[in-house]
């Protein structure tokens, strides 16, 4: 058995490290490039991030 | 040139001429076929070798690298390492998205010594953690297996 500590992260931080690392591997598979690549990982990232605070504000007053 | 006409017109007459290259593509296309299946499998087996056996190096490294993190993170976080005595279509389906993570599953069993906690967001986060590492080593593996085909990737 490998004993690892518990990994405890807020909202945010759970979808700030998924968006960052979805969007790496989804830039290496997609773009060539370097440059592109960056490109691509910033973009996807910046998406990831307003869409999913988007939603999130959006469902806020079914929440009550 | 009446001698080089002949030949081609003797080619075109005959297609038996060319009789013996088509087996012979056939076998180096079946060959192409079976060496991307095989990539595709080490690929979906061990996150990144799909891509390392083709030398594609950062693409290898990026796999390897993004579905480790998310396995750790899924299993650290406590999340739901689904079975294979799942009761219903969903522990299934997420058992199926698990085992696209190839070892990293059992490397996530072994993490998981104290068993999922889903009470809780954080073990919530994780099960999608898991089932997100498998999905995207299932694409990486499809991505490796193009590659090998020969087609854009």
């Amino acid at each position: 058995m490998i004993e690892a500590s518990e990994v405890r992260l807020s909202h945010f931080q759970s979808m700030l490290l998924f968006a960052l690392v979805i969007s790496i591997a989804f830039g290496f598979l997609s773009r060539r490039r370097p440059l592109d690549r960056v490109k691509y990982i910033l973009w996807s990232l910046f998406l990831f991030l307003v869409i999913g605070i988007g939603i999130g504000w959006a469902m806020y007053p079914f929440s009550k | 040139m009446p001698g080089g006409a002949s030949t081609t017109d003797a080619r075109v007459a005959d297609p038996s001429v060319f009789a013996p290259a088509r087996p012979a593509k056939q076998a180096d296309g079946m060959q192409n076929q079976s060496k991307a299946f095989a990539i595709a499998v080490a690929g979906w087996l061990v996150p990144g070798l799909g891509h390392a056996l083709l030398k594609m190096w950062g693409r290898a490294v990026a796999c390897f690298l993004t579905v480790g993190v998310l396995v750790f993170l899924g299993a650290g976080m406590r999340g739901n390492i689904f079975n294979s005595s799942g009761v219903d279509a969903f522990d299934r389906l997420g058992y199926a998205a698990d085992l696209g993570t190839g070892c990293f599953y059992f490397f996530a069993r072994a993490m998981e010594s104290q068993g999922p906690d889903v009470s809780h967001a954080n073990g919530d986060y994780g099960t999608r953690f898991l089932a997100t590492a498998g999905i995207l080593n299932l694409l990486a593996a499809l991505h490796a297996f193009e590659a090998a085909r020969g087609h854009k990737a």
